[in-house]
């Protein structure tokens, strides 16, 4: 258990800037996901954590202690790789205590560790195996395994379930959960799949060009996205997006003309001028379809509608602009329709030219932010 | 029209049957060895690739008369010793390019890879220059270094191209274990190219064993003389007499021969994986 | 206090740790320095030197290399070479390549049997193959003269013991022994083919020799192109067959560097002339090498282990 503090920290290869300043702080006992598209600086951040990248500048440390030159071991941490990385020539048995012999653990200790980190993780049948022999779900357990024995302050895992399939990764998925509330340890875990983002952190640090864009709990991120980017990025099927205009400003209420049609009142917490272009987020499941001349509706034309049993997912397009809508009422829409659609105030994001969250009013309001609180 | 299965099927006899024919005249230097050894003194010098009927007396003649265990010693010595040494350093440096890539080492590996384009017609003046000043000549590792410096740039090409294919993350993985880097060479890196290790200490081996130029000039003493440098001297022995000469050179040729064949799948495998991943 | 230690235990060590790492390269360079190096710049020093009686060396500038470009012999050197490596390295190509061909596709059971069988004369001492080889071209009691007889090659003398012949005697020799090595180079080569190229090849209807002339030898360009390397390197440093076989001889007929290097060195003892000679083969060896590696992409690895 280990509180992480990254400190100001820039990482450059020759004249590329993968991240620039970075700072981040990563509590005692939490589980940090860290997020963000393919190339975005997630996987180079978590190898800086872990010692095998050096920074150009700036600090790493573990529990206040300056470890920004030290090796993995003595940062105290474990790593599981995205291909597991488990030695092709040992055994399970000795891929697991690899590191503990490597530290002089004496014999029995590690036959006492690697047994129990077996047991708990289902591998004792397999352990005179080489990896070849192995399923992709049992070398991800072997590795989580690895990782375990060595008892470590920062548990880091890189993509860890991006290896295996569908069917597996859900499974996978839970028995991390289950781990985490086990171990008790720092962990930080990357993932380009905001599912699993979701699903397990404490706390999500949504990356993108190397810069973090927003650190927050899942359902903060989810309410209150700080910018277009993270508004995009988490939620299944991804937010809407209209284009709109600022047509009149009082205070903390902003009336937008969206150029697909209605004209709304969003709640704004910072000053807009007329006349300024916004973007108006919404995700698919907060559209309401509604009956025709509703107050606040809006008449679409259905062009694509996808069954799925639980949901219905609504394409529709109007004036050069999409539109998604989640029913998961059951209504029966067919391709063609034409439908009412209600887009609620208190559900709207809005967003500025910049691309920052400027809309003050949001489920947030709705639901306590505090849903998901820190394990300890 | 034959069916296809048939058609098939007398085509592979036959490349069979050729590829025999082949190897057939292909082997009439070893087997014309093996019959002149196994001749009467009255048949050594009938014109014949066999003669009738065949003896033993002159392998049990030569063994008894010449002190063959020694000279078989002498290779086997230089040739052990040249084996390690090339291999562990070879195997240093390639992880010190393939996995440390330490600063310098590229500049370093292009060098000594000059060495591979080096005839060894053009360095046996000098090494024998060197090894006199040295005071190395007629001594074991007379031979074994300057066999270890031409030997090493072919290994370390080998070892580094299956280092460099191994999947990195192996590597930091180690780092995470808590291995340094001597650590990581040891119980990751040797381990992960065992197949090149296998194929580059077969080929240094046959390579050393047979070397004849340098052995040449630095052995003079016949009680340090390798297998490969002892014909000569027994074709003047012997020239009256095929059936000894011939049974020697057998008896000289046959461990490496022997050798090759037990370890011959191995050493193809090696060849073969490097290929595969090439 | 114990931030304080930490840090400067981990700098301290991450500074050891850097320096000791060099020790990696450390055996290499220095095998490399003193075995490789240092004989070469002696060799290239002492090539602008005579010798002189009282063992006292004399700055003569190019003279060495003036006296053994003089030197007829020098040039059937030269000529040998040409022959030796023109005819050796495609004929062992073609031999080999062929095996490799029909072992690698028509064979399963006896692969590693044909395999292992057309390799051994690699693995055979030389020596014991150029004694075998004089006993095989003797004239009287030698099998060659006796069974040429047949298909109406008269052969009265030993073929090299006759000038003409003696070099073309001991290509055959040659070939005969590194063969093998050629054909396990497009063993490997051919291993190395993806095999969804050949399929493709097949569906668009190439078969037998189409595929073999058209698919397989491009394909195998990168073995041929280290054969050729190797076999131009192999070619200049060729010394064990003639210097047991004919030293030589006769009247210098066979000479080819490693022996005319052995003669002026080690026979002679006029290590200028032969230091001389060290650089031009040297220099000859470096020149065809690079340009190989230049015009060609040619490697020095086997089997083209890395990309072609």
């Amino acid at each position: 258990m280990a509180t992480l503090s990254i400190d100001k920290i820039t990482k450059a290869f020759g004249h590329t800037t993968v991240i620039p300043e970075l700072s981040l702080t990563i509590e005692d006992g939490e589980f940090c996901v860290l997020v963000g598209p393919s190339g975005c600086g997630k996987s180079t951040l978590l190898r800086i954590i872990a010692g095998l990248e050096p920074i150009s500048s700036g600090r790493i440390l573990v529990d206040g202690v300056d470890m920004s030159g030290a090796e993995p071991p003595e940062r105290g941490v474990a790593m599981v790789f995205q291909s597991y990385a488990l030695y092709p020539h040992m055994d399970v048995d000795r891929n697991i205590g690899f590191g503990l012999k490597i530290a002089r653990t004496p014999a029995a200790e590690i036959v006492e560790r690697v047994s129990r980190a077996a047991e708990k993780l289902r591998l004792g049948s397999y352990l005179k195996r080489k990896p070849r022999e192995l399923s992709g779900g049992q070398r991800q357990r072997v590795a989580i395994g690895r990782a375990m024995t060595r008892k470590p302050k920062l548990f880091l895992l890189d993509e860890p379930l991006s290896n295996l399939d569908a069917a597996l990764r859900v499974g996978m998925r839970i028995e991390i959960a289950r781990l985490k509330a086990e171990l008790a340890s720092t962990m930080v875990y990357v993932t380009h799949d905001q599912v699993e983002a979701m699903t397990l952190a404490d706390r999500i640090v949504v990356m993108n060009g190397g810069r973090i864009e927003q650190v927050g709990t899942p359902l903060e991120l989810y309410h209150r996205p700080a910018n277009l980017f993270v508004a995009g990025f988490i939620g299944s099927p991804a937010m809407n997006f209209l284009n709109g205009k600022v047509v009149a400003s009082r205070g903390t209420v902003a009336t937008v003309a969206l150029s697909m049609g209605p004209t709304m009142d969003i709640p704004v917490e910072r000053h807009v001028e007329p006349g300024d272009s916004v973007t108006l987020g919404i995700r698919p499941e907060h559209v309401e379809l509604a009956g025709e001349g509703q107050p606040n509706s809006h008449v679409l034309k259905a062009a694509i509608v996808e069954l799925l049993g639980s949901d219905t997912f609504i394409h529709a397009n109007e004036g050069g602009e999409s539109l998604v809508i989640r029913d998961s009422r059951g209504r029966i829409v067919r391709a063609g329709d034409r439908i009412g659609v209600a887009l609620p105030a208190r559900a709207c994001h809005l967003f500025n030219g910049a691309g920052d969250r400027i809309s003050d009013a949001s489920e947030a309001h709705a639901e306590p932010v505090s849903s998901r609180g820190r394990v300890n | 029209m034959m069916a296809p299965l048939t058609r098939n099927r007398i085509r592979g006899v036959v490349i069979h049957a050729v590829l025999f024919v082949v190897l057939g005249f292909w082997m009439i230097p070893q087997v014309y060895m093996l019959s002149i050894g196994l001749r009467t003194p009255a048949q050594a010098f009938d014109a014949a690739l066999f003669t009738w009927p065949v003896t033993f007396d002159n392998f049990v003649t030569v063994i008894r008369d010449n002190p063959l265990g020694g000279i078989f010693l002498n290779s086997l010595i230089i040739t052990a010793a040249t084996v390690a040494i090339v291999v562990a350093v070879s195997s240093l440096f390639a992880f010190a390019c393939a996995i440390l890539r330490l600063k310098g080492s590229m500049l370093l590996y292009t060098t000594l890879l000059t060495t591979l384009m080096v005839p060894l017609a053009s360095m046996v003046l000098p090494l024998a220059i060197l090894l006199k000043n040295f005071g190395w000549v007629n001594t074991y590792i007379g031979l074994i270094l300057p066999y270890a410096a031409l030997g090493v740039p072919f290994a370390m090409v080998i070892l580094k191209a299956f280092m460099e294919d191994a999947p990195r993350e192996l590597f930091e993985a180690a780092r995470v274990d808590g291995c340094n880097a001597w650590q990581t060479y040891w119980h990751v890196a040797l381990p992960l190219v065992r197949p090149a290790l296998v194929f580059v200490t077969i080929w240094q081996f046959i390579v050393t064993w047979n070397e004849f130029f340098l052995a040449l000039i630095v052995l003079t003493r016949s009680e340090m003389k390798t297998l490969t440098i002892v014909p000569m001297q027994y074709s003047g022995l012997y020239m009256a007499n095929p059936g000894a000469l011939f049974a020697i050179l057998t008896l000289i040729a046959l461990p490496l021969i022997l050798l090759y064949v037990l370890v011959q799948r191995a050493f193809v495998r090696g060849l073969l994986a490097g290929a595969v991943k090439g | 206090m114990r931030a304080g230690a930490a840090i400067a235990a981990v700098k301290r060590r991450s500074a050891s740790r850097a320096s000791t790492l060099y020790l990696f390269a450390l055996p290499a360079t220095l095998l490399f320095v003193v075995f490789i190096a240092y004989p070469i710049l002696w060799v290239a020093g002492q090539s602008l030197y005579s010798g002189t009686t009282d063992g006292r060396a004399i700055f003569a500038g190019f003279a060495n290399y003036k006296t053994i470009l003089g030197d007829p012999t020098f040039w059937i050197v030269v000529r040998n070479m040409v022959l030796w490596g023109v005819i050796t390295i495609p004929v062992q190509m073609l031999i080999g390549g062929l095996l490799a061909y029909f072992i690698e596709r028509h064979t399963h059971a006896l692969r590693g049997f044909f395999r292992t069988m057309f390799f051994l004369p690699v693995v055979t001492s030389v020596s014991v193959i150029s004694l075998v080889w004089v006993q095989i071209y003797a004239p009287y009691y030698g099998i060659a003269q006796e069974y040429l007889k047949h298909v109406g090659i008269i052969m009265t003398t030993s073929p090299i013991g006759d000038p003409k012949t003696a070099i073309y005697a001991l290509i055959i020799v040659n070939i005969w022994q590194w063969t093998g090595f050629s054909m396990l180079m497009y063993i490997a080569g051919m291993a190395n083919l993806p095999s969804e190229v050949l399929d493709a090849a097949r569906i668009d209807g190439a078969r037998g020799w189409r595929l073999a002339v058209h698919v397989i030898v491009p394909m195998l360009s990168p073995a041929t192109k280290s054969l050729l390397l190797l076999g131009v390197i192999g070619t200049l440093q060729t010394f064990p067959i003639v210097h047991l076989m004919t030293g030589g001889g006769p009247n210098r007929a066979s000479e080819v560097f490693g022996t005319f290097i052995f003669k002026q060195s080690f026979v002679l003892g006029d290590t200028a002339s032969g230091a001389a000679l060290s650089v031009i083969v040297l220099v000859t060896a470096l020149v065809l090498s690079l340009v190989q590696i230049a015009l060609l992409g040619a490697r020095l690895s086997p089997a083209g282990k890395e990309q072609p």
